[in-house]
Parts: C-alpha cells; structure tokens; sequence
C-alpha cells in the first residue's frame, strides 16, 4: 500500500489534489446550516424576480434607449427596502449576515431575467468586497453601518467600486501591468490626509452610489508600489459625476465617469495606504495584489454567476419559444436538431454554474469568505443575538488591533497557493460562464430567427447584455492569462507571464 | 450585361464606397437612434438617386439590370459603415425579386413609374421570415373577383415607410401560400409603431394587422413557395455581403484601435494574443470575400449548382461575421460596448443580419435537402 508520504507527493502532481477539490473539501469543513440559508435566499430570489424585476426589466430597458441619462433610482428604492444592500452584511454591522456565496445564486435567479437589474444589486457588493479587501475595520463598519441605516430609514446607501481609468483597463488588475500601464488618478498625501486628482471611468452604479472605493496611486511612476484604497462620499468637494456611458446593454446599471479635482480626502477615509501597510511583513506590492484578488476572486465568480445566468434566461426563452412554435409542419421542440441544440444549451447554463459554485468553495476555503465561514465565525454570527453583537462586538472592531490582526490573518496568512487557486477558479469562473453566456445567446437567436430579433421577446437584450461580461472584471484574454499564471506557469519557471 | 468586367465593377465599388463615407459613416450612431431619433430620410433619398434601389430591376423598368455582383458590392460597402441602409437595399430588392419571379413586371412598372420619391419606390417585406417554415397567419378571401386579406403580420421590414408591402397569406381553402401587394395607405392596414429590434435599427419593421384590405394576387394562387424559392435562392448571396460588409468594418476599427491603444506600456498589437484575435478576422474576412466572389460568378452566369453556391455562402459568412464582431468589441475591451464606437452596432447588426430569410439551422437543413436534391 502506499505510504503517507507517497500519497502527499502523488496528490499534489499537477492537477493538485487541493486544487480541484475545494468542493468535495467543504463537505467537512463548511457549516451545514448553508445549505438551508441558500435554500432561503434561491426562495427570495424568485419571489423577488416574479415582484419586482419580470414585470419592469423590458420597459425599463427600453426607457434607457428614449432617455440614455435616466438612473433607476424606483428599482433601487425598491430594492432597498428588500434589504438586498444590507441582507449579506455580518450582523456585527447591523446586517442580516447571511453567508456571501449565497448571494451569487441570487444574483443567477435575477440575472436569468435582468442582467442590469443583476448588477444594481451585485456591484454594491463589489463595494462592499473591495471595502472589506483594505481589512480597515472601523472604515468598514462605519460605512456599512450607513447602508443598514440606509435600509431602515428608505433612502438606499450603496457603494462602488472605483478602479478603472479612461487610460487604463486592464493594466489596473495586474501589479505587473500597472507600473507599464497609463496612469493618471493621482493621491498626494497631504496633512491629515490625501489630495485626490484625475478620473475613474466605467464606473458600474458611480451615480447611484453613496460611497465610492477610489483605487488611486501616489506615486504615478511607481503605482504597484504605492497604491491607496480611498472611500469618498458623493458630495466631496473636489468630487463630481462625469458623463454616464451610453453602453449597448445592461442599460440600466450606470457606467459613470468620477471626477477627481483638489479632492481632499481625510486621513480617517483612507482605507489603506503605504503607510498602513507598514505594519505587515509583505511588500507594498505584494500587499496590492493580495487586495487585488480579494477584490477580484469573489467579484469574478459574481460575474460568473452573472454568466450562468443570462445563459440561463437565452436557454429559457428558446425553450419557451421552441415549445409554442411550429417550423417546418411540426412544434420545433420536435425537431431532432432543435432538442440537442436546447440540450447544449442546458449543458452552458449548468457548467457555467458549477464554476462559480466551486470558486465560492475557494474563496470559501482558502480566500475572501475563509474568516466568516469558518464554523466557529459562521455559528458566533448566526447564533449570537444581533443586538449583542452590535452593542458588544462591534465597538471591538473600531480599535486599531481589530485591523491589525485581520489584516494579519487574511492579507499575511493566506498562502501562495491559496491564492494561486482562488483566483485562478475566479478568472476560470468568469471567462468560463461569461463565454458560454454569449454562445447561449447567439444559439437562441439562431434558434429564434425573426422573434428573437424584438426587444420585446428579451432574447436581444441578453445577447446585448452578455457581452460586457466578457470584458469587465478584466478580459477574457487577461482571465486565461491569469488561469496561465495561477495553474499552469507555475510548474515551469522559464514561463514569463503578462510580460511578452 | 450585367457589369461582369473588373474595371465596372471597380467603378461601382469606388462610388458606392464614396457613398458610404460621405452619407453614412459620419452619422451612423445618430441614425442608428431610430426610433427614438429621427429617421435618416435624407440618405434614403440619396441612395435613391444613385439608383441603389434600382440595381436588379430590368432596364425597360428604369433600372440598372444588374446581377448580384453589383448588388453585393454595393451591399458591402453600405454596411461597412450602416448596415441599416444595406438592410432596406436588400428588403426592397428581395420584394422585386419575388414580383418579378411571379411575372409581375408590369405591376412593378406601375410602382416605379408613379414613385416620385425614394418612399413611393421601396417595397415592404417580412424579410426575417421563410414563409415555407413559418406559416402565415394572413387570410385571403376572394369576394367579387377581388382578394380579401385579415390576420396579423409581424415584423413587415419597412412596412412604416413604404408604399406598397409584398405580403405571404393563404387563400381560403388552399394549403400553400400566395404573395399579395398591398397598397399601406390603405387605412384598412393597421401598422404599429416601429418594433425595437436588435438590430438594423435605421430599417424599421412594424406589425400589421389587416383589416379586410384588398390584396392583389402576385402570379399563381399558392405559388408562394416557388416564388420565394426563386427570390431567396438568388438574394442568399445579397445576405452573405451584408455580413461581409459588416464584417470588414468590424476588422478595419479593430486593427486601427489596436495601434493606438497602449496596455502595460505598448501598443495592444504588439501583444500576440491581440495579434491572434486580428488574424483570425483578418482570415475570415478573407474566406468571406472569396467565398461571395465565387457564389455571385456561380449566380450571375447560372453556374452549375448555383443555387448551392448562394446558399452556403449565405450561412457561412453569416455565422463568421457574428464571430468577427464579437472579437471585435473584445479587441476595443470597454469602449467596444459603447454605442459611441461603430463595434457595438456591429456585433449587434451581423445577429440580426444572420436572421435574414429564416431560421439560420434550418437553412443548414434545407441546404442539405437541396444537395441530396440536386
């Protein structure tokens, strides 16, 4: 039989046994109690997709086209006051504290309908990610606090990510990129703070949101090496709105353009800077990056989820079409041809699924939701009443020690291949699912042919909308570069990555 | 003759293509707003005086009496910048074709005689459709020596702007289909407003209904499925250098971004994965050109088989030029999908192009029926 030792070097040959076994993993390490929180919240999904996003998603699409400047702040209100900004918050911050992988399963249900309507919900979380990423404690429950109070008194607190430059797209994901890249938002540290000059674009919800993570950079020349994460208020002065991107689709979830003059930012709004990371042994480069996929491991397996499900919604309308429809003399559900094209597309959806679903057991495991999922965290959150964790917990988390030692735990102790394979399942994830996502809807409009060519059929509106998921979160040739990197490069040191 | 030479076609070429760039490139994202902008009349009226919707019809009826060489020129430089215009070109040619399969050559006459504008002239057509997959749901009544027509149409190309449609319906008590005109000032044709489509937005359609308006008969009485075979077994290739044309300004924007646009510090050509996605719409593009120049020779002088030639062009450069556009919103990343660039309207004009004359797989269907036919 095989000794311990021969089984570690067996299982950890390419393909790593860690690697491509997160989910079957989690059985044991996860808290059950998931299962039926998930269950809940597909529930909720539903509920919420038949209310309030099936009966508006087509003429609120159809009032971008008559009026391309119009923010949905009804849909918002709306969703508001279902608590979708502050349900997946932890109750220590006055949210509901449900488990975060849970939220990409929602975001399928809604998206199989309405991908902008998907995003209006999901990219307040990529705030919150990216706010959660400087592990800033105090600055996190600040700021989420304000979103919960938000929920409570009607008027929505959402927040955005700020990253994108009109110079640079792609290059701001990649700390090997960024220094080559063109960069131009500027933090100069001041007294008692920061001054913030230049411009973020393609902003999803910038119009909409409360609070905006700006990634800026203070030294233009070295930009791996002196990234700051700033939070800044819609009205900062110094800080305004710029034109709102006239996209082909995902119509109603604003592209905004921010715009950074003199904005003087107060020291107690910097999520993170070099200074702060002063205090961990990594590099200030290392510790960029490592904010960088802690951003983008679970933001990419949102997008994922996003994939699965405008896959879904093109899948569904060509059933639903291919059921009521005769062609050629008989129903196209019965054409041969037709029934293995649906059977294809049914194929799309669940493989788009299954990838988001084990990047969440990654990040679950070894990324972003390691802390709160842990069963200890998981069970300390579910079970301590929400007004003891508030009055108790929470005040903890304003001292300086909380962020140190989070910072410690999750920037400092997440190991490189744990890294290496949360974010290599979330660039897998996302250009996986998003690319199937546009072939379910060409295949759908291919099945379709004139009726899938009207607005009012929502077929074309998922294929419209399906191609931007190819392209943000870092495109689909930056994701299989960083798939390149994470699972495969590094086998082979003579392999260079992202500098041809 | 039709205008076989090289010289005549590249006389064509070059003024078709001068026509897109002064009439259409400068404007096509205003005109591309439809309906929620204004309609572009005044490229309608320009294209109808180059005759661009004169090209296939027969000199004695005023036109150029040219083969599908010419018309796919033209088709390929027009939607190089708007696709649209390459749409109405196609959907007005397309509804000649089928009067003039069903020996409608006079009526035609008539209609081209009295038009007085470019809206007088063009014709309507469900082009979207096969109406030998899909059946009408337009019912013809004979009463008093005269057709009778009730029902629903959805999605008449052009039925908001032209005069007169070419329409499918059954006669009562028949089982094929028979083409009718219909005269759309006829207030017993009720016309929606313009459906928001996908695509193609400057070439509107609209949904009819038809309240006993009077139809006349085009040829035969359920002839319909010889008539539109005739029409489509020609037009496929028109089809096939619409998404050619597409396809070529898909690249073209995309080659030009990449030498201007910089990523870590170059270029974004200089990177060979970008240089991967160019090379592979660059061949397509070229697959796509010699494919459409082979299928209008095999069209225009009855080659054997022609009829084949039209139809795997059209399903072949189709299918291409949806994979071109995708890669070449890719190659722009976010600027791509914005409506500001020309690659959006691509992406989105090349799916609707692929939808024209029916169902794209069961085209690949019926071209093998054809094969195994002939």
């Amino acid at each position: 039989m095989l000794s311990d030792s021969s089984i570690e070097n067996l299982i950890n040959r390419n393909p790593k046994f860690d690697d491509i076994t997160s989910s079957l993993q989690a059985i044991a390490k996860l808290p059950k109690a998931i299962d039926k929180e998930t269950k809940k919240v597909i529930a909720l999904a539903r509920k919420f997709t038949d209310e309030e996003v099936k009966p508006h998603a087509i003429d609120l699409d159809r009032r971008m086209f008559e009026e391309p400047d119009y923010l949905p702040r009804d849909f918002v209100k709306k969703a508001n006051e279902w608590g979708l900004y502050s349900r997946w918050l932890p109750k220590a911050v006055g949210g509901e504290g449900i488990n975060l992988p849970s939220l990409t399963f929602f975001l399928e249900e809604v998206a199989s309908v309405c991908l902008s309507m998907a995003n209006l919900i999901g990219v307040h979380y990529l705030g919150v990610v990216s706010l959660s990423a400087s592990f800033n404690m105090r600055l996190f429950k600040k700021i989420c606090k304000e979103t919960v109070a938000g929920y409570r008194n009607g008027k929505p607190c959402l927040i955005s990510l700020a990253i994108t430059e009109p110079g640079a797209g792609t290059d701001v994901e990649e700390t090997e990129l960024v220094d080559k890249g063109n960069i131009a938002c500027h933090a100069e540290k001041v007294k008692d703070g920061y001054v913030l000059n230049g411009s973020k674009v393609f902003i999803s919800n910038g119009h909409l949101s409360t609070w905006h993570i700006v990634i800026a950079y203070g030294d233009l020349k070295r930009p791996s090496e002196s990234m700051v994460m700033l939070a800044v208020k819609t009205g900062a002065e110094g800080f305004s709105f710029g034109r709102q991107e006239r996209k082909m689709g995902q119509k109603a979830c604003p592209a905004s353009e921010l715009v950074f003059k003199d904005c003087f930012i107060p020291d107690e709004y910097v999520c993170i800077d070099a200074d702060q990371m002063k205090h961990l042994s990594l590099s200030s480069r290392e510790i960029a990056q490592r904010i960088v996929d802690h951003v983008l491991s679970p933001s990419r397996g949102g997008v994922g989820a996003f994939g699965a499900g405008v896959a879904r919604g093109a899948y569904e309308s060509a059933l639903e079409f291919a059921s009521e429809t005769k062609v050629a003399g008989k129903l196209l559900i019965n054409h041969e041809w037709a029934q293995c094209m649906l059977a294809e597309m049914c194929k799309n959806v669940m493989l788009a699924r299954l990838s988001y679903i084990e990047t969440n057991y990654a990040n679950s495991l070894h990324g972003s939701f390691k802390q709160l999922l842990s069963k200890p965290a998981y069970f300390f959150n579910q079970y301590v009443p929400k007004l003891f964790l508030e009055k108790f917990f929470a005040p903890l988390l304003d001292h300086p020690s909380s962020t140190n030692q989070a910072r410690k735990q999750n920037l400092e102790g997440q190991t490189v291949s744990e890294q290496q394979r949360t974010s290599g399942w979330a660039s897998l994830s996302k250009f996986s699912a998003t690319d199937l996502a546009v072939k379910n809807c060409h295949m759908a409009l291919e099945m379709m042919g004139q009726a899938g060519l009207r607005h009012d059929r929502r077929v074309e509106k998922h294929f419209r909308d399906a191609k931007l998921l190819q392209i943000y979160e870092g495109t689909n040739q930056l994701n299989r570069l960083n798939v390149f990197k994470c699972f495969i490069g590094r086998s082979f040191p003579q392999a260079v990555v992202f500098d041809e | 003759m039709f205008a076989s030479s090289t010289n005549e076609l590249k006389m064509l070429d070059m003024a078709a293509a001068e026509f897109a760039r002064k009439q259409l490139a400068a404007n096509n994202q205003e005109n591309d707003k439809y309906p929620f902008g204004p309609f572009f009349d005044s490229v309608l009226h320009k294209a109808y005086e180059v005759d661009f919707f004169h090209t296939i019809l027969p000199e004695a009826l005023g036109g150029m009496q040219q083969g599908m060489h010419a018309l796919c020129t033209i088709l390929d430089n027009v939607c190089r910048a708007d696709s649209s215009l390459g749409g109405i070109i196609f959907t007005n040619t397309f509804a000649q074709k089928i009067i003039l399969s069903a020996n409608g050559e006079k009526l035609l006459q008539s209609i081209v005689s009295s038009a007085a504008d470019a809206k007088r002239l063009l014709i309507a057509y469900p082009v979207f459709n096969n109406p030998t997959e899909v059946e009408t749901k337009v019912q013809a009544i004979k009463t008093a020596g005269k057709y009778i027509l009730s029902g629903n149409l959805e999605y008449l190309v052009l039925g908001g702007i032209a005069a007169h449609a070419v329409i499918p319906a059954k006669i009562k008590g028949q089982s094929n289909f028979s083409f009718f005109i219909i005269d759309l000032s006829d207030d017993r044709v009720l016309k929606s407003d313009p459906v928001l489509s996908l695509g193609f937005h400057a070439c509107p359609a609209v949904d009819v209904t038809f309240n006993h308006a009077e139809g006349k008969l085009l040829g035969d009485t359920a002839k319909g499925n010889t008539y539109f075979n005739r029409a489509s077994d020609v037009m496929h290739v028109a089809a096939a250098s619409i998404s050619a044309g597409i396809m070529k300004g898909a690249y073209k924007e995309a080659l030009d971004y990449s030498q201007n646009r910089f990523q870590g510090g170059r270029e974004i050509f200089n990177w060979s994965e970008i240089q991967m996605i160019l090379a592979n719409m660059a061949i397509k593009v070229k697959i796509a050109e010699m494919v459409i120049a082979q299928a209008c020779q095999a069209v225009d002088y009855m080659f054997s088989g022609w009829r084949l030639y039209s139809h795997a062009a059209a399903i072949h450069v189709s299918e291409m030029a949806c994979e071109v556009t995708t890669d070449g919103i890719q190659v722009l990343g976010g600027v791509g999908y914005m409506e500001d660039y020309g690659q959006a309207k691509r992406y989105r004009d090349a799916k609707q192009a692929q939808c024209l004359l029916g169902i794209a797989p069961m085209k690949k269907i019926r071209y093998l029926g054809n094969l195994i036919s002939n």
